[in-house]
């Protein structure tokens, strides 16, 4: 059972943090309740950033083009190992469990995706996707350049901007740019401890903090005037402290009924999931899995970080179908480029262009979209891209996000069919 | 003094603070200049600044703070513990290069701003930094990293032409924003875009054709094998046009020419009066002139600028007092600083990372945002934890052995007394009244002394106006 609106803003009423403030003052309350309110009708966006440059051909693989056989002498994978999901492409062995969400009508396969000019540097190639400012001319012409990022400038388009926690980075590292609005901030976590106020079982010195957090002081209005720094921070920590409750239940209501494998990626996965079940009005959350930057030695590096990437969003979906989360929960995953079609002397693959898109939700067109490009018709020994990544972004903001694609992007973009 | 800002008298705003029976010099007020000027200070030493009052404070700050004199390198008055203490952290940052990290080098100087002599000189060196913004994420090189702190530290309070000179040479500074390579054929416009925008100038001073011009004016600005170096044949000689200017001009005649722009002295004086007054309301072009026309007249030197502010009306006043948002760092150094304690700096350097500022690591060449970016849940919930960490985490080392014994060593040991005694070292504004009543009644609940001190700060850390400075 997820909470609604309305059931928050009922038990928040009956709460001892919040219940002096009904009557006194109601604007405030309101405004607290939306802060911090969970919101069952938004689409969640959840992206996972594949870095180092994934080989998509031995990811979606055209096992039967005599092209992938002679250019991959010892990276080929065998027709009998892939999971075929027609008579020309399949999926790499380790994902079993993205080629069941094709059965189950909860995956799409966008192949051939890249940009014009394309950037072989990992941090170049990487600021253009994270960006979506693909020369440097562009970039330089106004709105912030490569300082913000394509859901960063999202963000800052919508109501979204004013959310406690619009977009949230779960993982190690740094901040992607991605997520860097002119205003909007999203906030980076390690886990859902962050989102605990940690009184060590104390439960009487928890109830003391909420009792004190809802005292009214400074402006707290922000209708009017605008309130002031101290009623800010009033609101916001009586928002934080309902975040902590709301995250705490959740977690105690949380059977566990999908089993998430003990990698990092699905652990991260598995905290998405729950924040979504405890109602975070977060649009957007940012994973990344890192070393796919596989010069030498391919098969075994490639063959477990895809085993970890596809078992991770397979126990996601399962989580997600079996919460009724599904339908507004949409996964996208990218590398900052493909692998170049001819394998190198390393048993290895050096960086190259166009590779495909993992798009998994409830609402996505199942199966393949676009054609796989030529392993014949090459440039320089790279693939050539069909679909700019800028035409997925721009389907996902107009017809997920329900955003304008042009102030965002910076141009128009034909959307690409891969929602229902 | 009027409440609203708009209505206030710039010279009247700028002039001296002298205590009345209205702002008196007391305890919270010493507090509130050291939190701003100096991450804050323990009850001994706001004691005894009370008893000094607050010109003969300040002086202290900047004695211990500025060069010697006679252009010598050396800060203080010359003997003394400052010189002890640069030499100490020379070897403790060479320690930490050695380490090849330079996450640990965030962790040297957050122990530097723990313990150093010189705490203002510090605080606006983080300020510059944040000004300049470069991070080690990219430039990758701990060496370098170092190099560029020392160069903001070195000029932090002198003047900002050369500072800016200097910043246009420093290898860290021209890797973070692509400029190792300006060739004559194809002008780097990167780092004169930011030179006007973001360090100099501020939006809506220059075009977009400046931009192309003081690029062609910075060709043959490079760094090669680390180090900045001139190449002469890509430098452009032709003349160039901007800002109303035109000549064979180079790097150093285009920071001059930029730095002569009136908005120049009034962007630098926006950023120091955001940097120690409040971050809202925006002061008024009225209030921001007089420091821009000191600035001006005194040749960009930063250090009387930042002690006029320091030492104004308007800085003791209502409209500073809690009118900021507690950064993670001057809330993670601050909290250390105030108890008279220290702590493992690799864990305080991973705890001010979670609350959003990791020094050497801003997000982006804007610095960070501040104000109210640096709130959202999971950073409340993170600083509230902290605050229990800093008590009942057993990870802080308190110098008189205990939170306990330290407040014992200020003669407090009454509940009503421990949360005033942490009120007034941490807390800039007062909370109602029957706030500090359940304050109290937890300072009095169960548990060792130290246990209900614990909870005491761990429930003041969760204040509203805990996360004000």
């Amino acid at each position: 059972m997820t909470p609604t609106r309305r059931d928050f803003l009922k038990t928040s009423v009956g709460s001892t943090a919040l219940v002096s403030l009904a009557s006194s003052v109601p604007l405030f309350m309101r405004d607290a309740a939306a802060l911090a309110a969970p919101s069952k009708g938004d689409n969640v966006l959840v992206v996972i950033q594949m870095s180092g440059g994934n080989d998509g051909l031995n990811t979606v693989v055209p096992y039967a083009d005599d092209a992938y056989a002679r250019n991959r002498n010892t990276l080929r994978l065998s027709p009998n190992g892939v999971h075929k999901i027609d008579d020309y492409i399949g999926l790499h062995p380790s994902l079993d469990n993205l080629f069941k969400l094709l059965d189950a009508n909860q995956l799409a396969i966008l192949q051939g995706v890249g940009y014009p000019n394309p950037n072989r540097s990992h941090f170049e190639s990487m600021d253009i996707w994270q960006t979506a400012r693909v020369d440097m001319t562009e970039a330089n012409a106004g709105l912030g350049g490569r300082r913000t990022g394509w859901i960063g400038r999202y963000l800052d388009t919508t109501a979204a901007a004013g959310l406690d926690v619009p977009a949230l980075h779960i993982g190690g590292g740094r901040q992607p740019l991605a997520l860097a609005g002119e205003q909007a901030r999203a906030a980076s976590v390690q886990s859902m401890d962050a989102f605990k106020l940690d009184t060590g079982g104390d439960t009487s010195l928890r109830q003391s903090i909420e009792r004190i957090a809802a005292v009214p002081r400074g402006n707290a209005n922000p209708g009017e005037a605008g309130d002031d720094l101290l009623g800010f921070l009033q609101r916001s920590t009586v928002g934080a402290l309902a975040s902590s409750q709301r995250v705490h239940d959740a977690l105690a209501r949380y059977d566990n009924r999908a089993a998430y494998p003990g990698t990092a990626l699905a652990q991260q996965l598995r905290t998405v999931a729950q924040l979504i079940d405890a109602g975070m009005g977060t649009r957007v959350y940012y994973l990344e899995l890192g070393g796919f930057d596989t010069h030498a030695n391919q098969a075994p590096q490639q063959a477990g970080l895809l085993r970890e990437l596809g078992d991770a969003i397979g126990a996601f979906m399962a989580d997600l179908t079996a919460r009724g989360h599904a339908d507004r929960t949409l996964l996208m995953t990218f590398s900052e480029f493909g692998r170049r079609v001819k394998e190198n002397a390393s048993q290895g693959t050096d960086h190259g262009v166009a590779a495909p898109m993992f798009l998994a939700g409830g609402r996505v067109t199942p199966g393949l979209v676009g054609k796989h490009p030529s392993l014949t018709d090459l440039t320089d020994g790279d693939l050539i891209h069909h679909t700019d990544f800028r035409r997925v972004y721009a389907t996902i903001l107009r017809d997920w996000l329900g955003a304008k694609p042009a102030p965002v992007l910076l141009g128009e973009y034909e959307p690409v069919v891969f929602l229902r | 003094m009027p409440t609203d800002l708009t209505e206030l008298d710039p010279q009247q705003a700028w002039a001296p603070y002298t205590p009345d029976a209205q702002r008196p010099w007391n305890i919270r007020r010493a507090a509130h200049l050291y939190r701003r000027a100096a991450f804050g200070a323990d009850y001994a030493t706001l004691t005894a600044a009370v008893d000094a009052g607050p010109a003969t404070v300040i002086d202290a700050l900047f004695t211990a703070s500025e060069p010697a004199g006679d252009g010598a390198n050396q800060r203080g008055d010359g003997s003394d513990a400052v010189a002890a203490f640069d030499r100490q952290m020379e070897s403790l940052s060479s320690a930490m290069m050695g380490t090849g990290d330079p996450r640990a080098l965030s962790a040297s100087w957050l122990y530097r701003m723990v313990n150093t002599p010189a705490p203002l000189l510090e605080r606006v060196t983080l300020c510059w930094h944040d000004h300049f913004a470069t991070s080690a994420a990219k430039v990758t090189k701990s060496r370098l990293m170092l190099d560029h702190l020392d160069l903001l530290r070195s000029h932090a309070l002198g003047a900002f032409e050369p500072f800016v000179q200097a910043i246009s040479r420093d290898p860290a500074m021209l890797i973070w924003l692509d400029s190792t390579v300006n060739r004559r054929v194809s002008p780097n416009e990167n780092y004169a875009r930011e030179v006007m925008e973001l360090f100099c100038l501020g939006v809506g001073h220059y075009t977009e054709d400046d931009i192309k011009q003081v690029a062609r004016a910075f060709t043959g600005w490079e760094v090669h094998r680390d180090r900045f170096t001139f190449n002469k044949f890509q430098h452009d000689t032709r003349d160039k046009t901007f800002l109303g200017h035109t000549g064979d001009y180079d790097g150093d005649d285009a920071i001059r020419i930029i730095l002569a722009q009136p908005a120049a002295s009034r962007h630098i004086a926006r950023k120091l009066a955001r940097a120690f007054v409040c971050d809202e309301p925006e002061l008024p072009d009225t209030l921001i002139q007089p420091l821009a026309d000191q600035l001006r007249d005194n040749g960009f030197v930063i250090a009387p600028v930042v002690r006029r502010i320091l030492s104004s009306s308007l800085f003791f006043s209502e409209h500073a007092i809690g009118r900021k948002v507690r950064s993670p760092v001057t809330l993670g150094v601050g909290m250390l600083r105030a108890f008279d304690a220290t702590t493992n700096m690799n864990q305080l350097a991973a705890a001010v990372d979670t609350l959003g500022q990791l020094p050497l690591f801003p997000p982006s060449v804007k610095g960070w945002d501040g104000g109210r970016t640096w709130i959202n849940s999971s950073t409340l919930l993170g600083r509230a934890n902290l605050a229990r960490a800093f008590g009942l985490g057993g990870q802080v080392k308190f110098n008189a052995g205990s939170l306990a014994a330290t407040a014992a060593k200020h003669g407090v040991t009454k509940p009503a007394d421990a949360v005033n005694w942490m009120l007034d070292l941490i807390v800039p504004l007062d909370p109602p009244a029957d706030v500090r009543d359940q304050l109290v009644a937890i300072a009095s609940g169960p548990g060792d002394e130290n246990q209900r001190l614990g909870k005491t700060l761990q429930a003041i850390g969760t204040l509203p106006e805990f996360n004000l400075a």
